[in-house]
């Protein structure tokens, strides 16, 4: 159990950026090095972890770390992982709170507001990519991005409101396979 | 901010959305409109966010932090930890339900209008709807889009790029 908390330490503290890294650092730990979970399992994991609410990569941890350790695995995964990590992320809030005010911390924001939007719009075009099906039925995946996209700009419709009304739309009408990109995990 | 009413909010967006970033555009609305957060937190905590460690949605932590401090970095990290572990006790009770079809299309549908939503987002970050609008943000914002997306360069150097941009431009 003391190994696999090193593991996912390790992932929580040295992958930085975002899922790409991490999912990269999971399968090297875990799959090549240690050989404690097979690709295959992995793949399903991973598969399994794209259907969760919030952020994928805790369910893929958990999923993991149970087919290690059991119960305790999954509770020690998730827990060295993001527990150093949100303690960082905490550390760093702070930091940048002590200079937050001072001249070129304010300059640089307004550097960092643009490229920042520019990363959420192109993280939401590879995760609608990773989605969306081939072919014709592709139009109809395009369709509800864009509905989304103009309902949040022109209106003041809830988020909620649309994620609810795509969910039901896509129960009913998009039931054929799931993402197959490992980008869309992050 | 009260802790228990800032975990609540979080843990519904955290509960309610999918994937890292998904919990963005429900946060924006229960935080942002309300003028309980403003949309500096909010870059603040998403350009942190990408600097950190860890996996992405981590911003939770740092925005949770700036609105009620140790102990809203605390609760911020137990409302993104509680969403995606209903998958522990589901994958066990209900796997046949979670790889029908029908699923897969309920969780194809929301990803896409979460796609959506968080392009808006983008495009709002970088030509904000109040406040003049100054040539060279487009232009980063334009940038850093097509850099994201082709996905080669590491999150956190566009945000120091951004940062070095802003320092040398706007000053």
């Amino acid at each position: 159990m003391l190994q696999l908390a090193k593991i996912w330490f390790a992932v929580g503290t040295q992958s930085v950026g975002g899922g790409t890294s991490t999912l990269f650092l999971i399968r090297r730990f875990l799959v090549e090095e240690r050989k404690w979970i097979t690709m295959r399992e992995y793949t399903e994991a991973w598969a399994l972890s794209q259907l969760s609410p919030g952020i994928h990569i805790v369910a893929l941890a958990g999923l993991l770390g149970r087919r290690v350790g059991g119960t305790r695995g999954a509770a020690v995964s998730v827990a060295a992982m993001m527990i150093p990590a949100c303690a960082i992320t905490a550390l760093m809030t702070a930091g940048y709170g002590l200079i937050q005010d001072q001249p070129l911390a304010v300059a640089a924001l307004a550097g960092v507001a643009p490229a920042t939007g520019g990363m959420t719009f192109g993280f939401a075009i590879v995760m609608a990519r990773s989605t969306m099906q081939h072919g014709r039925a592709a139009i109809v995946d395009i369709a509800i991005v864009v509905i989304a996209f103009a309902v949040l700009l022109a209106t003041t419709v809830p988020s909620i409101a649309v994620i609810g009304a795509a969910a039901i739309f896509g129960a009913l009408a998009l039931g054929r396979g799931r993402p197959t990109s490992p980008r869309g995990a992050e | 901010m009260d802790p228990l009413a800032l975990f609540l909010v979080l843990l519904k967006a955290s509960g309610l959305s999918l994937g890292g970033l998904g919990s963005l555009p429900l946060l924006r609305q229960d935080l942002v409109v309300p003028h309980i957060a403003t949309e500096a937190q909010i870059v603040e905590a998403l350009a942190i966010g990408r600097l950190s460690t860890g996996p992405n949605g981590l911003y939770v932590v740092s925005l949770g932090y700036q609105l009620a401090g140790v102990v809203g970095a605390a609760v911020a990290t137990v409302a993104a930890l509680l969403p995606p572990l209903v998958m522990l006790p589901a994958t066990a009770l209900a796997r046949r339900w979670l790889l029908s079809s029908a699923f897969a299309g309920l969780v194809r549908g929301a990803a896409l209008a979460t796609a959506g939503l968080l392009c808006a987002i983008g495009v709002s970050l970088i030509v904000p709807a109040h406040g003049p609008l100054v040539w060279w943000q487009p232009a980063v914002g334009l940038i850093a889009a097509i850099v994201s997306y082709d996905g080669r360069l590491h999150p956190g150097l566009l945000v120091i790029g951004g940062a070095a941009i802003g320092i040398l431009v706007a000053r």
